[in-house]
């Protein structure tokens, strides 16, 4: 059913109710009234409990949004981790590509003072190989001789050694080059896999921030959904008020007509008029009050709300006892409240039992003050809750002002 | 004339130019063995050439001090055997090295100096043997200091053994010379016995005994080589030592001249002039008998 068809009928239906209003049928009338005030109250509580799965769907809306920030603001985090790691691996490399362009001199360097000192090497060589060729034969001299070439084996170990010491040197600074091209090619690669790593993350921040966006129009859309849906409600409440008004009105002038007029009380009489019911009014069950009525703060929508009833915290399981004398008006499910049971108390009187697991009555059953009625739902945690309203003459009283409730 | 007439008077009358002619070149014969005697004395043969040229190296180690490789120098200096001990530190056996090998200069530019210092230790002439050098050496080899000892042991006993063989070389044909001496004046006195035999027969006649004439001229032999020795010694020692004075390659074989002075040297000298004249005495029995048994 589309909106503008709904919109109509809820026109045709306001029209329909003013008209009742306005020219009130005879007895036979009023029964259609009153059965079309039970159907206006059935879609109002469908429309309730459309309202509360809006609201849990905006909740999970709420939960979602603040999961993905903390995402967002986690892979932020991480995205700025990832950053200084990447600008510290960065600095590592030019470090380390400094270091390697100075090994390369040096390994350059190092070639160039072997190649000269290979070569020297072999020109001592030769120098020695002649000049000890020529002195061979020399017997004028021969421990001269033999002190130049031991002189000479000094110079060419002295050579050999500077020789092999270049070498080595070559060999450490090679090794230390290829260690640094080894180092810089792993930084390298953990430089690539950290911006890998990034690009992932910005991805993913990206993904979370649309993730972030759709959950932000889902949540307004539910917002707005919420605030049409409550203006509704309270139109339909305002109607099915009057609807209830006009019955009242219906059974004031009846009863005015059987027995010759009696005053109707003034709804501002409301709790006197409970606390004049015959036996008096009980306690449904032993429990405390942990939702109270009237006006109440939403810190989770940041609205607040009008209550109409409370809520009776009670052992799971516990019997609800009706609250005086009176007839079954209503017994069966509504979204949001569960089953709920409807007594009517006469004089406009009405008492609500809502979220019940089970009716112990039938709808047009006559029951008296402590009669029990129904039973709370079982509850892992050991504790469930009643949902209490007492109407009278169309408009919501607090129960505790007329029943002896904890709070 | 009363009584029986001089020996000398008789040569000297009778054969005056035989004799001068006899006296002088003993004299230069003389001068030439008294010279070559001393040298082979001073020299010790070829000991001191060889000494000159053989020298004990004692290589350092690098990390001695200077003042240290000096001290030890010196201790090695106070060793019976050694003649002299020079320390040369590391720069000069560079130059040294340098100079050996000249092609090396301009290569070691930039290089330091590898060489380490040493000592040049010289052994005495007559200490020059194979137990002296190996006490050297073995000393200095327990020397920590010391990294290595150069003693040429690969070519030390060919040196030696050249050395010995060149000493009996020179003693022998000073030998020889002697030799030839003995003979030539056995054969100068036989002719001389031969040519005066009538002056001899003459003076046997008047009772001169002829062994008496023997023993007379033997003596007046072994006087005139004695004088003669000692002389022609003394002139070629002089002329030796003004020799010496001037070649300094004579100096470096023979000696010093100042060790002609010294008393053994003297003493030698003197001995060598006994021996001249017990040698010329030798001859004259010899040449006399020779003579008078007409043999040859």
């Amino acid at each position: 059913m589309t909106p503008g068809v709904r919109r109509i009928l809820y026109a045709l239906l306001a029209v329909a109710v003013s008209l009742g209003i306005l020219f009130p049928t005879p007895a036979p009338a009023a029964r259609d009234v009153a059965a079309e005030l039970r159907k206006e109250r059935g879609r109002l509580l469908e429309m309730k409990e459309r309202e509360e799965k809006t609201a849990l769907e905006l909740t999970e809306a709420l939960r979602k949004e603040k999961l993905s920030k903390g995402r967002v603001g986690e892979l932020q985090a991480r995205l700025t981790r990832q950053r200084s790691l990447l600008a510290r691996i960065d600095r590592k490399v030019s470090a380390l590509n400094e270091r390697l362009e100075r090994a390369e001199k040096a390994v350059r360097e190092l070639e160039a003072a072997h190649g000269q000192a290979r070569t020297d090497l072999q020109r001592a060589e030769v120098v020695a190989f002649a000049g000890q060729r020529a002195g061979a034969w020399d017997p004028w001299h021969p421990s001269a001789r033999e002190r130049e070439r031991h002189l000479m084996r000094v110079y060419l170990e002295a050579d050999a050694e500077g020789v092999a010491r270049i070498t080595r040197a070559r060999e450490r600074k090679e090794e230390e080059l290829s260690g640094l091209e080894r180092q810089v090619a792993v930084t390298e690669r953990t430089m690539a896999r950290e911006k890998k790593v990034g690009d992932t993350l910005l991805s993913r921040q990206g993904e979370e921030r649309r993730r972030l966006a759709d959950i932000e129009r889902e949540k307004k859309r539910k917002e707005k959904e919420l605030k049409s849906l409550r203006a509704k409600i309270a139109r339909m409440e305002s109607v099915v008020s009057r609807v209830e008004r006009q019955v009242k009105e219906r059974e004031r002038r009846a009863r005015k007509g059987a027995a010759g007029g009696g005053t109707a009380r003034e709804s501002t009489e409301a709790p006197r008029r409970f606390a004049s019911l015959s036996g008096g009014l009980s306690a449904p069950l032993a429990g405390k009050v942990v939702t109270r009525f009237g006006r109440q703060h939403d810190a989770t929508f940041d609205v607040t709300i009008e209550n109409r009833g409370v809520e009776i915290e009670a052992p799971s399981g516990a019997s609800v006892k009706s609250v005086g004398e009176g007839e079954i008006a209503f017994a069966g499910s509504v979204s949001g409240f569960g089953n709920v049971l409807i007594v009517q108390h006469g004089g406009g009187l009405f008492s609500v039992y809502g979220r019940l697991e089970s009716f112990r009555v039938k709808q047009g059953e006559v029951v008296k003050k402590g009669t029990v009625v129904g039973r709370l739902p079982e509850s892992p945690s050991g504790k469930s809750v009643l949902y209490l309203e007492l109407r009278a003459g169309g408009t919501a009283i607090d129960p505790t002002s007329v029943i002896p409730l904890e709070r | 004339m009363s009584g029986p007439p001089s020996l000398w008077w008789i040569d000297w009358r009778l054969s005056r130019a035989a004799l001068v002619r006899e006296t002088i070149g003993r004299f230069l014969f003389f001068c030439l063995l008294g010279s070559a005697l001393l040298s082979l004395f001073l020299s010790g043969g070829g000991s001191r050439f060889l000494a000159g040229r053989y020298a004990i190296t004692a290589v350092l180690r690098a990390e001695v001090p200077s003042a240290e490789a000096e001290g030890l120098a010196r201790k090695v200096a106070a060793l019976p055997p050694v003649r002299s001990a020079a320390y040369r530190d590391p720069e000069a056996a560079w130059k040294e090295f340098l100079r050996a090998y000249p092609g090396l200069d301009p290569l070691r530019g930039a290089g330091g100096n590898p060489m380490p210092g040493y000592i040049e230790i010289r052994i005495r002439p007559d200490r020059l043997t194979g137990a002296d050098v190996g006490l050297v050496a073995s000393t200095l080899r327990s020397v920590p200091h010391v990294e290595q000892v150069l003693a040429g042991e690969a070519w030390l006993p060919r040196l030696l053994r050249a050395g010995r063989v060149a000493s009996w070389v020179c003693w022998g044909i000073f030998g020889a010379f002697l030799a030839g001496f003995f003979l030539v004046g056995r054969l100068q006195e036989r002719a001389r016995a031969v040519a005066l035999a009538g002056d001899f027969s003459f003076l046997a006649e008047r009772g001169v005994p002829a062994g008496r004439l023997a023993f007379y001229r033997a003596a007046a032999a072994a006087v005139s080589g004695f004088l003669l020795a000692a002389a022609g010694t003394a002139a070629g020692g002089g002329a030796l030592f003004l020799f010496l004075g001037n070649d300094p390659f004579l100096e470096g074989v023979i000696g010093p001249p100042s060790d002609l002075l010294l008393p053994r040297t003297v003493a030698a000298a003197v001995l060598f002039s006994c021996a001249s004249a017990l040698l010329s005495a030798a001859a004259s029995l010899h040449g006399w008998r020779a003579a008078r048994s007409g043999r040859k």
